[in-house]
């Protein structure tokens, strides 16, 4: 068994492009499961069913839900252990990041993205997290690129503990970008194949929230 | 109120440069508020950069003063405003709040377009400072919860930051997370 796990921006960034065909096309090519967690639940279907503006959005994705596309976390991790996983990893994670002068922590993640990691931890699969922002995947890729980033940014010195962070690099993470790649490398699109509709593809889902550069953008294309 | 003496601060800065019209200082002060409150996360210091930003929103648009309701609307601004900044002095951190919610909500008792307009300044605001927070190193889903506005309302501001493209953003080779996506699809 393997799993995808989703964060909530991806399935709001290819539900703002109407790729969400495109989800249950990849899941039949897919030797394993698609995973939402109870919180990316809350902010891809519970509340945004609640705003006029979402709620169509929100009823497509949890017809993915309800078909089995996607399989919520609480069927392989009970939600009290994976409760207590994301304590302790938001423990650590908003703990990295301190002021030097006053040696104040900064929460940077929340659990909606913590749940993700955790579920990672527990599934005792292998597995791969799809997430579009950029600041868990710095934290556990290039933590250093992310305490330089806050400094220049925040115009304030850090000190931050980033070998609290040593077990944090053993997670595999995939944007949008590259999952809309696979789908458009194996002919899901339902459209015809060609570099205007991996370009569209791409730039689609950067303007809907991925984190992805203009130049990553072309290097994909180059793939091809 | 973590930083009370520093929103003092701000509300008295605020109240010269409006006074002033001076609009970019304004906007200028919210970015700084903004990013003591990356740091705090204290819900008055992003209320406060909010109600600035959109405060020098508001005074940019000259024509805003020609329209109905423009009036008492300033007038609610530069009273509250006042009122916040001596309850602050007293250390009446509840009522300060009271008085700086008072001037969103005296849009309401204003009619015509004016309100319509500078309701929704206030809330391309709210998603504006999300932005900032966004691009100050916070994840997008604290970012979201700070400001208490939907993940939704800020996917297509996300896609628009710059900073997608700084180097630094950059943690692995694109390759390398293609290759990723390729070997978990098989």
């Amino acid at each position: 068994m393997k799993y995808l796990i989703f964060d909530s921006g991806p399935i709001i960034s290819l539900t703002m492009n109407g790729l969400l065909p495109m989800i249950e096309k990849l899941k039949e090519v897919f030797d394993g499961e698609f995973i939402i967690t109870p919180s990316v639940k809350s902010e891809v279907i519970d509340r945004p069913m609640k705003i006029k503006k979402y709620k169509l959005e929100a009823i497509q994705i949890k017809n993915l839900l309800d078909k089995g596309i996607f399989k919520l976390s609480t069927k392989i991790v009970p939600d009290n252990k994976l409760d207590q996983e994301i304590k302790k990893i938001l423990k650590t994670t908003n703990g990295v990041i301190r002021t030097k002068q006053t040696g104040e922590k900064i929460k940077i993640i929340h659990e909606g993205e913590a749940a993700c990691l955790a579920f990672s931890n527990l599934c005792g699969a292998d597995n791969v997290i799809i997430i579009d922002e950029r600041t868990t995947r710095l934290l556990t890729e290039a933590p250093q690129n992310l305490e330089k980033l806050m400094e220049r940014k925040l115009h304030v010195e850090l000190d931050p503990e980033l070998s609290l962070l040593k077990d944090f690099r053993k997670y595999k993470f995939i944007r949008s970008a590259e999952l809309v790649y696979i789908a458009y490398k194996k002919d899901l699109i339902g459209i015809k194949k060609d570099k205007q509709l991996l370009d569209a593809l791409l730039y689609g889902v950067k303007f809907k929230g991925s984190a992805i550069s203009s130049k990553e953008i072309e290097a994909i294309k180059r793939m091809v | 109120m973590k930083e009370a003496g520093n929103i003092l601060r701000v509300l008295k800065e605020t109240k010269r440069l409006l006074e002033e019209g001076n609009s970019h200082e304004l906007k200028k002060l919210s970015d700084k508020t903004i990013r003591s409150a990356t740091i705090t996360q204290d819900a008055d210091n992003v209320i406060v950069a909010v109600l600035v930003y959109s405060l020098g929103k508001i005074i940019e648009r000259e024509h805003y003063r020609e329209m109905e309701g423009w009036k008492e609307f300033y007038g609610s601004i530069t009273k509250n405003l006042s009122q916040a900044t001596q309850c602050l002095e007293k250390d009446n951190v509840k009522t300060c709040r009271v008085y700086l919610g008072k001037i969103r909500n005296s849009l309401n008792k204003i009619s015509g377009n004016l309100s319509r307009y500078i309701k929704d300044i206030f809330k391309k605001a709210e998603i504006n400072k999300a932005f900032k927070l966004y691009e100050h190193g916070l994840s997008s889903e604290k970012t979201a919860e700070i400001l208490g506005i939907s993940l939704w309302d800020l996917a297509s501001y996300i896609g628009q930051s710059s900073l997608s493209d700084a180097s630094i953003s950059i943690s692995m080779p694109v390759s390398k997370r293609i290759k990723i996506a390729e070997d978990i699809f098989g």
